[in-house]
């Protein structure tokens, strides 16, 4: 078979047009081909003439094409995720499960940041990867997923901030402000290196004024004081009036023991301070100090007028929210959020949509926009499940009812099935689907029984997998299939052995299969294994069937003809033996009939030879001459003994 | 100090892990092998500190040696050379430069298709060494005895099972001991020019595959078996026929023990159910001499007061090896991770 991998192109053009065109290289099918699906995203394209009677074109060369969907995630970098992000997610599910009886959240909080630190791990280990990387095509697909790891970090934990973590009075401004610092540092560097330097005229430094205004919209008023001091002018009237107004700034804290009335009147009034001073034209010298001012009072237009010094609006949303309405709870952030992002007609970025749902508090939306993101559904798999364990996610369809839960199992299913697809990560995905009860399971048996099992090893590890979830037909199957493929090599051992674990009518097969050999090249299979064989025997008639008759060639072999005799009348008798063994079993009385002690007493013969001429037609008639002549003989003789008297008579 | 366990992961499936002894320093390389990946490799790995100063270790790969089929089993034939099992039937003893670690694996013998089905594949499901013989078992049933040294096939004995092998450990040079699919095991001298065992008997009523096979270090009579079921099986060979203690461990297979190297007491196994324990064998392996001169084991009700531990958390995936050396282990995992636990006391 003539298989290729090759680069598929997508075809640029409408990005939102849900199908998509690819073009095969070359013209290597003909107009008419086939197609079929194989497991997973996959399937093979082959020529198919549909022109019977003609000669097939010569210019055709058959080949087949695998078609298989490019999955990002099993890059080896991202596997480590993958399984990382697997065990954490098991943990979601065990403590979702406690927290049925008692409140869980903080259990949660600490998963959903060892979430984040399996991400952060990750981009770490793609920017290495990336620096080290000499192609320039590598290079650029590991800078886009860093890209993509990156945005995902950023809007997992505005997530936790926002519906995860169990905020104080769910005054939110510190964890806002927290979240801009920590994923958009601007000016950090040159802050640290200006207060480092500690030197007075550090205005200089082209950057000072940007810095200051910064650290002020990023609600560092501590850092944005020292830096005005280390301004030439720093101990004139302008900047000690601006540098009293930073520093009387009220700062609301949930335990400070005043209620959230009585901060907004004082917040208010320092507001209104401010705004006198700045009306009273004494900082009309210092633009920037009055930039500085304007800001601090909530200035829409100071904001405007900053907002092209940034990339995003992301950078000054803490600030925005920071001196417009610092007690503002968590659903009330819309707002900030629409005043900020319309501050700049900028482009609007699918990271834009994301962070605005997110502070609308449309989780609906929220993943919605998070299934855009090309990373197989692994941010949005993970991110639903932990929203849906903590209660948070609600989401209604158009009929009103409620789809929360078939909105999670969907996407871990989803997700689930497409590791599946992958050689190693297949217990993996075997684990999301188990969490997800009854289509879960029922997939994962579909899914496993098409798994292709090379080795025993393999087969013993898939079966304890399944075992442990449960899928009871997923461990008969697999031992099925290899029993049967044993038996078509003609390893009848191991037929035998994996039909005793399929616990089915394959064991019936194989020891037919046994005995049919026997009969044919008379040499018993797989002795040590019937010998020792226990209760796997009861499985099948034929099986035990077979087992006794190895037993008796065992007592056969050891020389005790006597317990050899009496098992083999007992297996005449019994009449179990099937159709095609009974010339054998009748033949092998024979050696017994001829041999110098009698072996069987009158009674046993009398039945050998009921059976004999009750089965005249499995013999053929010169062999079953042969044994009437045996059978009377013996009878004479033993009737004979009998009938002197001993013991044996009266049976 | 505490017990530290700390996981790296390596994106593939570890099935073996071994530490490379050392001269007068502590260990510090390994190997691994991987299984059940598109390509599957066996790797030499270093620890170390990305930052001076730091404690902790990370395991960093020197190279890579990609074979066919998955690493079944790796065991040392000398110090710097260990044989390498493979499912697609091949063993190889590869070669690791004592001096360059970083230098690729070197090739130095390679059976091919040492198990086969005619034409077919075959897995070589495991071996074992001693003093550079290697044995090998495959699911054809059969046992082959190498040479390490020569690199010649020394005694081969076919059909030694009718069903397929799947742990092997040299009692001493002219005997072996086989487990396979079953659990039946046989004892076979190698001297013997017979195809037939010099001893058998079964693991346990369950008729499942024994999973591995260790002896004793101290007392080479007393041969443990791991099972599928997840049970540990002790025999005193001069008395076979019923294994002497036979114990519910694990809730699923048994995937490798190691007696503690320092001490002889100590046993350590891993499962498929993702568990690390450690076992205080004193008892189990102690017999007595009563009156008559009857060699007594452990009485039954004492296994109750047995010491077992669990080494670390359990994982969700199956552990599928672990080598220990000193207060140093190291475990491979099925969750494409390596664990390395440090500070063990024994």
């Amino acid at each position: 078979m003539n298989t290729s991998n090759f680069g598929l192109e997508p075809l640029r053009g409408k990005a939102s047009a849900p199908a998509k065109t690819f073009i095969l290289p070359d013209k290597c099918v003909s107009k008419h081909f086939g197609c079929a699906w194989g497991q997973g995203n996959k399937f093979t394209i082959y020529p198919r003439s549909q022109t019977v009677n003609k000669s097939t074109p010569k210019a055709l060369d058959n080949r087949l094409f695998n078609v298989r969907q490019d999955v990002l995630l099993f890059t080896p970098i991202l596997r480590k995720l993958v399984n990382e992000s697997n065990g954490t997610f098991l943990s979601l599910q065990k403590a979702a499960e406690a927290s049925k009886t008692n409140d869980n959240q903080v259990e949660f909080l600490k998963l959903s940041r060892q979430f984040r630190s399996i991400i952060r791990v990750c981009t770490e280990g793609l920017q290495e990867a990336a620096s080290k990387e000499e192609d320039g095509l590598a290079k650029n697909s590991l800078q886009s997923y860093i890209t993509i790891f990156y945005s995902i970090e950023c809007i997992w934990h505005l997530c936790e901030i926002l519906f995860i973590d169990n905020i104080p009075g769910d005054i939110v401004l510190p964890y806002l402000l927290e979240w801009v610092r920590f994923h958009f540092p601007c000016h950090e560097q040159t802050a640290a290196g200006l207060l480092e330097a500690c030197e007075r005229g550090s205005e200089e430094n082209a950057e000072y004024w940007d810095t200051v205004v910064g650290m002020v919209v990023q609600g560092r008023v501590d850092v944005a004081r020292a830096l005005l001091k280390l301004h030439s002018a720093g101990e004139s009237n302008e900047f000690k009036l601006v540098d009293n107004s930073l520093r009387s700034m009220p700062v609301y804290s949930v335990y400070g023991g005043i209620s959230t009335g009585e901060f907004t009147i004082s917040w208010k009034h320092w507001q209104a301070e401010c705004r006198s001073k700045l009306s009273s034209r004494v900082l009309a010298s210092q633009p920037n100090l009055e930039l500085i001012m304007r800001i601090i009072i909530g200035d829409y237009t100071a904001f405007e007028s900053i907002r092209s010094k940034y990339s995003s609006w992301f950078d000054i949303l803490g600030g925005w929210v920071l001196f417009t309405a610092p007690w503002s709870r968590r659903h009330e952030l819309g707002a900030a959020a629409a005043a900020c992002a319309g501050m700049a007609p900028a482009p609007r970025s699918h990271l834009d949509d994301m962070v605005r749902a997110l502070l609308e508090g449309d989780l609906h939306q929220v993943i919605h926009e998070v299934q855009q993101i090309s990373d197989n559904g692994w941010f949005a798999t993970h991110l639903t499940d932990i929203l849906y364990h903590c209660g948070k996610l609600k989401v209604l369809d158009k009929h009103q009812t409620n789809v929360t839960s078939r909105l999670r199992d969907s996407l871990i299913l989803e997700y689930g099935s497409l590791l599946m697809e992958h050689k190693s990560l297949w217990s993996v995905g075997l684990s999301y689907l188990a969490s997800c009860p009854p289509e879960g399971p029922r997939r994962a048996e579909l899914l496993l029984e098409r798994m292709p099992v090379e080795t025993e090893a393999k087969a013993m590890r898939v079966i304890a997998e399944a075992k442990k979830h449960g899928l009871t037909s997923v461990v008969s199957s697999v031992s099925r299939c290899v029993c049967a493929r044993a038996q078509a090599g003609g390893r009848l051992g191991g037929a035998l052995c994996w039909a005793a674990r399929a616990l089915v009518a394959g064991a019936a097969r194989a020891a037919r299969a046994c005995l049919t050999q026997y009969a044919a090249r008379a040499a018993l299979p797989a002795q040590d294994l019937l010998l020792t064989a226990g209760s796997a025997m009861l499985l099948s008639d034929t099986l035990l069937f077979l087992g006794k008759y190895c037993d008796f060639h065992r007592l056969y072999k050891s020389r005790e003809f006597k317990k050899a005799g009496q098992l083999l009348v007992s297996l005449i008798t019994s009449k179990i033996a099937p159709d095609y063994f009974w010339e054998t079993l009748l033949l092998d009385t024979l050696p017994l009939l001829e041999s110098d002690e009698p072996v069987f007493t009158s009674n046993d013969t009398y039945e050998i030879m009921l059976c004999l001429e009750l089965r005249s037609s499995s013999l053929e008639g010169e062999k079953a001459d042969l044994m009437r002549l045996a059978l009377a003989r013996n009878l004479a003789r033993t009737s004979l003994a009998e009938g002197d008297g001993t013991d044996e008579g009266g049976q | 100090m505490p017990l530290d366990v700390q996981g790296t992961f390596v994106s593939q499936k570890i099935n073996k892990i071994r530490w490379i002894a050392e001269d007068y320093v502590e260990t510090k390389c390994f190997f691994t092998g991987s299984w059940d990946d598109d390509v599957n490799s066996v790797k030499v790995w270093t620890l170390e500190s990305p930052h001076e100063e730091e404690e902790i270790e990370y395991p960093r790969q020197l190279s890579e040696y990609p074979v066919e089929g998955d690493v079944t089993q790796i065991k040392f034939t000398e110090k710097n050379k260990i044989a390498v099992s493979l499912s697609n039937g091949d063993v190889k003893v590869l070669e690791v430069s004592v001096y360059d670690k970083q230098s690729p694996l070197r090739e130095i013998f390679h059976w091919k298709k040492m198990h086969n089905y005619g034409e077919q594949k075959c897995s070589c499901t495991s071996l074992d060494t001693l003093e550079g013989d290697i044995a090998t078992i495959g699911e054809d049933g059969n046992v082959h005895i190498l040479s390490g040294r020569r690199g010649e096939i020394m005694r081969t004995i076919s059909g030694a099972d009718s069903c397929s092998l799947h742990s092997i450990c040299f009692i001493k040079h002219s005997e072996v001991i086989t487990g396979n699919l079953r659990g039946h095991m046989k004892i076979w001298d190698l001297r013997s020019t017979e195809n037939k065992p010099a001893a058998s008997f079964l693991l346990a009523g369950d008729e499942l595959a024994a999973t591995c096979i260790i002896n004793h270090p101290t007392q080479p009579h007393i041969v443990l078996a791991g099972s599928e079921s997840g049970s540990l099986a002790v025999w005193d060979l001069r008395m076979n026929t019923f294994p002497t203690s036979l114990v519910n461990a694990h809730t699923a297979g048994v995937s490798e023990m190691q007696f503690h190297p320092e001490n002889p007491h100590m046993l350590l196994t891993c499962s498929v159910s993702g568990e690390l324990w450690d076992w205080n064998m004193e008892a189990m392996t102690k017999s007595s001499k009563d009156q008559n001169n009857q060699v007594t084991w452990m009485p039954l009700e004492d296994k109750k007061s047995m010491m077992v531990n669990s080494v670390i958390p359990p994982l969700s995936k199956a552990i599928n090896t672990l080598h220990c050396d000193k207060g140093r282990i190291l475990c491979g995992a099925d969750n494409e991770a390596i664990y390395l636990v440090k500070n063990f006391k024994y």
